[in-house]
């Protein structure tokens, strides 16, 4: 595909998703949100942990932190204020975050952020509870449509985002620490600078994120906010979907909301089963996702 | 402050060296072999737990004789993941040169099979048990029979370990493996042999350590977890693939869990131990006793 027609194609999909809230039920918006969320989210993480081959096992950290910005901020800031004060802050917290920690490689990286995203969880636990509050509601956000619209523009963003990235200076700096770090550095890639500033990049969607999804949850808890499943879901829709083109993580995306509506409500326990086969097989049988396999495919002549 | 002076905190802090021991050293043998990260030690640890529980309220048996049987389920499903999973990965190099990244999604993947498919089979219920729960007095201290059992038994085989490792032919050959993997087979260790035995190990002195845990706490689908992060920051303060250093580490997580609970209060229990923990991968995470390493 053409870059031409790759981005007619795109248009037209961001065209005919902004439409769906006029024309598809609450039901059948809501899927679609779902769609939209997940998408930004594993495209952010890939934006980082794909090209860079540093594996973020702690991005609801920065999810959390979207949605605690905004409850704080509620009737406090304007509404849209507050979402982008919450992708500063999580930016703000990725960056101060990255200076130690993207020393650390290899497997440390994985378990130290989810160590961080686990840590931070707890601190804000303990704050919310030392405050008194057990849970807070916010009443009289906007309405659903609103919110899809919002995500369908963090959604179409972070795509934008990654596919610019991936083709500029820093997406070959990034890609190439991915194939070796230290030769990378003797080419003179400045590879803390590239790191840091990828990291950083990468929180400041799902901050977003989490801040408008606040406001569609209505109520904030720290342990649901903060939740480990959400970055072992990011985690699983970069794996499922191959996170290293942008179309990767969408169809990831689209996979895994397609069998969470399917099994979700009858059998939760069925469909996290699945869930743990599908990780299995695509890491041992499909490390590409399965864009990259679709590329392959169909690509024979040039390889 | 007469609380820290007391021997009751003393016997507690020690009763969970002894059981983070056990866990994090089947832990520490999967990963200084192979460099695998097995996020699913803690469901095996769960697994043992369900064992002792149903022997103990279904058919009355006792815990204690329930641990072989435990350990064999363990060391079963070690044997089949290894041989499964794991065996072709380490023979492939386009898998095997990400090892810890894949090892770590492919367990995470069965951590979440395993904990939901037994969250089908026995519901997500908390299910406990009192067994041996009288009150014995040794010396000055006031302690549960069971706990004593456990401090018993864990640290016996912790030591049982520590002579297999030092004395036997096959605990040499484990540790060949995790110092020098290629010198290993080339003085003639059949190193896919070796991974064999450390899986399957690894997985029955997990499952032992869950029927233990059974006797004190009660157990879900999900007891699982909190001792994988604990075995990790055991390990990583040992220093990965030190056996010695890992038990160490376990009584030093331990004292710290638990003094520090009784200094602060118990809804700290989870900041201290996630701190504990970056603080070692950020200061040392070549570990407390670890030569530096080169980072790969």
């Amino acid at each position: 595909m053409s870059r031409g027609s790759g981005i007619v194609l795109a248009a037209i999909a961001l065209g005919a998703l902004g439409l769906v809230p006029v024309v598809a039920s609450d039901y059948t918006l809501s899927v679609a949100l779902n769609f939209l969320l997940w998408s930004a989210l594993a495209l952010s993480w890939s934006l980082f942990s794909g090209l860079s081959g540093y594996v973020s096992l702690g991005h609801a950290v920065f999810y959390g932190i979207g949605a605690y910005v905004m409850v704080v901020c509620w009737q406090v800031l304007p509404i849209w204020s507050a979402v982008l004060l919450a992708g500063l802050a999580g930016g703000v917290f990725a960056f101060s975050l990255g200076w130690p920690c993207l020393r650390v490689r290899g497997p440390y990286f994985v378990i130290l952020t989810f160590g961080i995203a686990e840590f931070t969880k707890y601190v804000v636990v303990t704050i919310e509870a030392g405050l008194g509050r057990t849970g807070r509601l916010l009443i009289g956000t906007p309405s659903l449509a609103a919110l899809y619209e919002a995500v369908l523009v963090l959604a179409a963003l972070s795509f934008a985002l990654f596919a610019a990235i991936r083709r500029s200076r820093i997406g070959a700096g990034i890609i190439a620490i991915r194939a070796d770090e230290t030769a990378a550095e003797s080419i003179g890639i400045n590879t803390n600078a590239t790191k840091l500033a990828l990291f950083t990049l990468s929180a400041i969607i799902p901050a977003m994120a989490g801040a408008i999804m606040a406001l569609r949850a209505t109520y904030f808890e720290p342990m649901q906010a903060f939740s480990p499943v959400t970055s072992f879901t990011i985690v699983t829709i970069g794996i499922l979907g191959g996170a290293d083109a942008p179309p990767g993580p969408v169809l990831g995306a689209g996979f895994l909301v397609l069998i969470s509506e399917l099994l979700w409500a009858r059998a939760p326990e069925i469909y996290m089963i699945l869930l743990g086969i599908l990780l299995v097989i695509f890491v041992l049988f499909v490390p590409e996702g399965i864009y990259g396999r679709l590329h392959l495919l169909a690509k024979p002549a040039r390889r | 402050m007469d609380v820290l002076l007391s021997e009751q905190l003393l016997v507690s802090a020690l009763v969970l060296a002894s059981l983070y021991g056990l866990v994090a050293l089947g832990l520490n043998l999967v990963y200084g072999t192979m460099r695998l990260l097995n996020v699913a030690h803690g469901e095996i640890v769960m697994i043992g737990g369900y064992v002792a529980y149903w022997g103990f309220s279904r058919f009355g048996v006792s815990p204690l004789l329930s641990m072989p049987v435990a350990a064999l389920i363990g060391a079963l499903l070690g044997g089949v993941v290894y041989v499964a999973l794991f065996r072709r990965m380490l023979r492939e190099s386009r898998l095997s040169v990400r090892i810890e990244a894949n090892s770590l999604l492919i367990f995470f993947g069965i951590s979440i099979i395993l904990q939901n498919v037994t969250a089908l089979a026995f519901t997500a219920d908390q299910r406990g048990y009192a067994y041996l729960d009288r009150v014995v007095h040794v010396a000055d201290v006031s302690v549960e029979e069971n706990r004593l059992i456990i401090l018993a038994i864990g640290a016996g085989i912790c030591l049982c370990c520590a002579v297999f490792f030092r004395y036997t032919r096959a605990g040499s050959a484990m540790r060949a493996i995790i110092q020098q993997r290629d010198a290993a087979s080339l003085v003639g260790i059949d190193v896919e042999r070796v991974n064999m035995q450390v899986f399957v190990l690894g997985f029955a002195l997990a499952a032992l350590a869950g029927t233990l845990i059974s006797m004190t706490q009660q157990i879900s689908p999900f007891v699982g977890f909190p001792f994988t992060i604990s075995a990790f920051v055991i390990i990583i303060m040992g220093g990965l693939g030190n056996l010695l250093g890992s038990l160490v580490a376990a009584v030093i997580l331990a004292f710290v869990e638990v003094y520090g609970v009784a200094i602060v209060s118990a809804s700290f229990r989870s900041i201290l131990v996630y701190g504990v923990f970056i603080a070692v991968l950020l200061l040392r995470p070549q570990g407390l006793f670890g030569r530096s390493i080169a980072v790969r």
